[in-house]
């Protein structure tokens, strides 16, 4: 069978009417997720996991998977469109990728144009995310079955090199992200050897057999900890700027085609990059607007391109990002790290064999991220003014919420006080660590690749009978692990040198 | 960046990983005969972290004195909530979801902003029985229900 067959067979499962609810579900939260400030989308699919567990809880377990995965990858991408509504209307990013889109946005917005900036931002959105989608199912088969060959020692300096490079890129200390990822690590060893049977560091406590929960982790560090820092520094929001016109003018179109069009691209292959997400794929997109412009002074001052370009980009990045997740198995972001964790609670191993293994949850997710993107360029089009509502919910009702949300999400989970308590220090922890430039996208990467990492790390070795230099005897592991020094060292020599190193401050 | 609070930071790290790498002294170090044991792993990691702490440790150093930002934190109505939050996830079981639900939201409601009681208590209600309705009886998931002194 084509991989054409195969999306048509995906196409089939994304159609069924329950799926298409899921994904309308999806991109709805998503894009109120990307519209409130304060929300971005790794505490959106966190807060939304135990939801959707109970949602699909009547479906048969592949089938629960698939749909659940749809309402979350919904969310990711649906953030992204969101995320431009405040960042036009507000001045104020509703996610950290939409930064660069209040440069020109917001001076479209008080030029009386934020109708036109928000509909080129969703028309180059849904572009990028259609042209990144074209491109993940080309690339999903070829690249899976060349994952397939790899063995665990390959794997190994694989899930190295990925976490070397979040962690390279990671917030502005890189010693700091190196430590997150560590801590990561060290927190998915506490339980149950899964190998071995043997438990670590449990102390006799019951709970801790099973191992520290990833949900509750994830939760308490993004939802939780952004919570916090809203009551404790509250801000002044800005004035709404008015929508007038919502279509935009001939001009603004032919303006903006060619931009969305290379900010598609460049995203894209961003986006594929382990470490560099949505954030750098805007920054660098707007920066090679800005370059090729022949009037490059007009960028700042409300120019359609600055709007366009970074919109597509962040969209086609995000798109870009579950290539590495669906394909490989590795996650290059801090929210496909929380999607996959998502996927093993489904007892669904992202990676190659789940093309093999699992074709209708793969391709079944694919096809409804074609049909999600379509929903979501209605819901920003003619329904912009309902969502731009959302904006005003009060701070006063949003935040306790949102506690409450989570505690129920975790609680209908896991069904333990232990958990609460867990899921409250870890918002403290999350608020102190951020507010320090602790990244914490490195810790839910290390928790989630943790014993993937330690199962091929052993695996190598003992099927080397313990020589270390197996990593080193294998070419693509060589490689990879080179990679990987690569990552770490070019930014501190660019450091030293005296650069601005651009920085992936995904929490 | 925070002096103070990376040093202390770091000094934490140091001894969490020194803790991993002495306890890790204690677990099997081979399993099935192979000598690549449950150990290995947690060792490894302890001491990367160690000298990870050493190295943030020494960055210290080289931190530039910060004016502080003028941000104002309020540390009042954050504790106050903190408090309410931490006695909501103790009580859940023992008062029930709905009870306790709608204690936590109505108190927390007011911290952030007095007054109002009507319009609070009913989202507060809305949202607490709402959800127990919905996730209880629609979707047949289970939470703590209303406490037995309660219904009798």
């Amino acid at each position: 069978m084509g991989t054409l067959h195969f999306l048509a067979d995906g196409f089939s499962i994304a159609l069924q009417w329950h799926n298409l609810v899921f994904a309308f579900l999806g991109v709805l939260i998503g894009t109120a997720v990307g519209v409130l400030p304060g929300i971005g989308p790794i505490s959106g699919v966190a807060l939304l996991i135990p939801v959707t567990a109970t949602l699909t809880s009547g479906l048969g377990p592949e089938a629960a998977a698939t749909s659940a995965i749809i309402l979350l990858a919904g969310v990711y991408y649906g953030a992204m469109y969101g995320g431009s509504t405040t960042s036009i209307l507000l001045n104020t990013p509703g996610e950290s990728s939409s930064v660069v889109t209040t440069l020109d946005g917001y001076q479209m917005a008080r030029q009386g144009r934020a109708g036109a900036a928000l509909s080129i931002a969703a028309i180059g959105s849904f572009i990028a995310g259609i042209v990144a989608l074209i491109a993940l199912v080309f690339l999903a088969e070829p690249l899976s079955k060349l994952a397939l060959q790899f063995g665990p020692a390959e794997y190994f300096s694989l899930m190295i090199l990925g976490l070397c490079a979040v962690s390279g890129l990671a917030g502005k200390s890189m010693t700091k992200s190196l430590i997150m990822t560590v801590l990561g690590l060290l927190l998915a060893t506490i339980g149950m050897d899964t190998v071995s049977g043997v438990a670590r560091f449990t102390y006799n406590i019951p709970i801790l057999y099973g191992g520290l929960e990833f949900l509750t982790l994830a939760v308490g560090l993004f939802a939780l900890s952004e919570v916090f820092k809203n009551i404790l520094e509250p801000n002044q929001d800005g004035e709404l700027a008015k929508i007038e016109r919502i279509l935009p003018t001939k001009k603004d179109l032919k303006d903006s085609a060619a931009p969305i069009a290379r900010g598609s691209i460049l995203g894209f292959f961003i986006g594929i990059l382990p470490g560099a997400g949505a954030i750098v794929a805007s920054f660098f997109s707007y920066i090679l607007e800005k370059k090729i412009s022949k009037n490059p002074e007009k960028f700042g001052t409300g120019a359609i391109e600055g709007v366009a370009a970074p919109e597509s980009a962040n969209n086609a990045a995000s798109g870009g990002a579950m290539i590495p997740l669906l394909t490989l198995g590795i996650p290059s972001t801090g929210t496909t790290a929380v999607l996959m964790g998502a996927f093993i609670m489904y007892n669904v191993q992202p990676g190659p064999m789940l093309f093999t293994e699992h074709p209708q949850i793969a391709w079944g997710v694919i096809a409804s991220m074609f049909v999600g993107n379509m929903m979501l360029l209605i819901l920003n089009l003619p329904l912009v003014r309902i969502f731009v509502k959302i904006i005003e919910t009060p701070r006063k009702f949003l935040l306790p919420m949102i506690l409450a949300i989570s505690v129920f999400g975790v609680y209908a989970v896991q069904a333990t006080t232990f958990d609460l308590i867990l899921l409250i220090a870890c918002g403290i922890a999350g608020y102190f660590l951020a507010k320090n430039d602790f990244p914490l996208a490195p810790i839910v990467l290390g928790l989630v690749l943790g014993p993937m990492i330690e199962n091929n790390l052993r695996r190598a070795l003992t099927a080397s009978n313990g020589d270390y230099l197996v990593f080193l005897q294998k070419p693509i592991s060589l490689l990879f692990l080179s990679l990987a020094l690569l990552w770490i060292i070019v930014p501190l020599l660019l450091k030293l040198r005296g650069k601005n190193v651009l920085v992936n401050d995904e929490s | 960046m925070n002096k103070q609070f990376d040093r202390y930071s770091s000094l934490f790290f140091a001894i969490l990983g020194l803790g991993f790498v002495y306890e890790s002294q204690f677990i099997s170090k081979s399993s099935y005969g192979s000598n690549v044991g449950p150990d290995i792993f947690p060792l490894g990691l302890g001491l990367v972290l160690c000298i990870l702490s050493l190295r943030l440790f020494y960055e210290t150093f080289g931190y530039k004195q910060e004016k502080k930002a003028g941000t104002s934190f309020d540390v009042k109505r954050f504790s106050g909530i903190l408090a309410v939050f931490v006695l909501y996830a103790l009580t859940l079981e023992a008062l029930g979801y709905v009870i306790s639900t709608f204690l936590f939201l109505f108190i927390a409601f007011q911290l952030m902003e007095r007054g109002n009681l009507g319009k609070t208590a009913m989202v507060a209600g809305i949202f607490s029985g709402g959800v127990y309705y919905v996730f209880v009886n629609v979707l047949e998931g289970s939470l703590p229900g209303f406490p037995e002194w309660l219904i009798g």
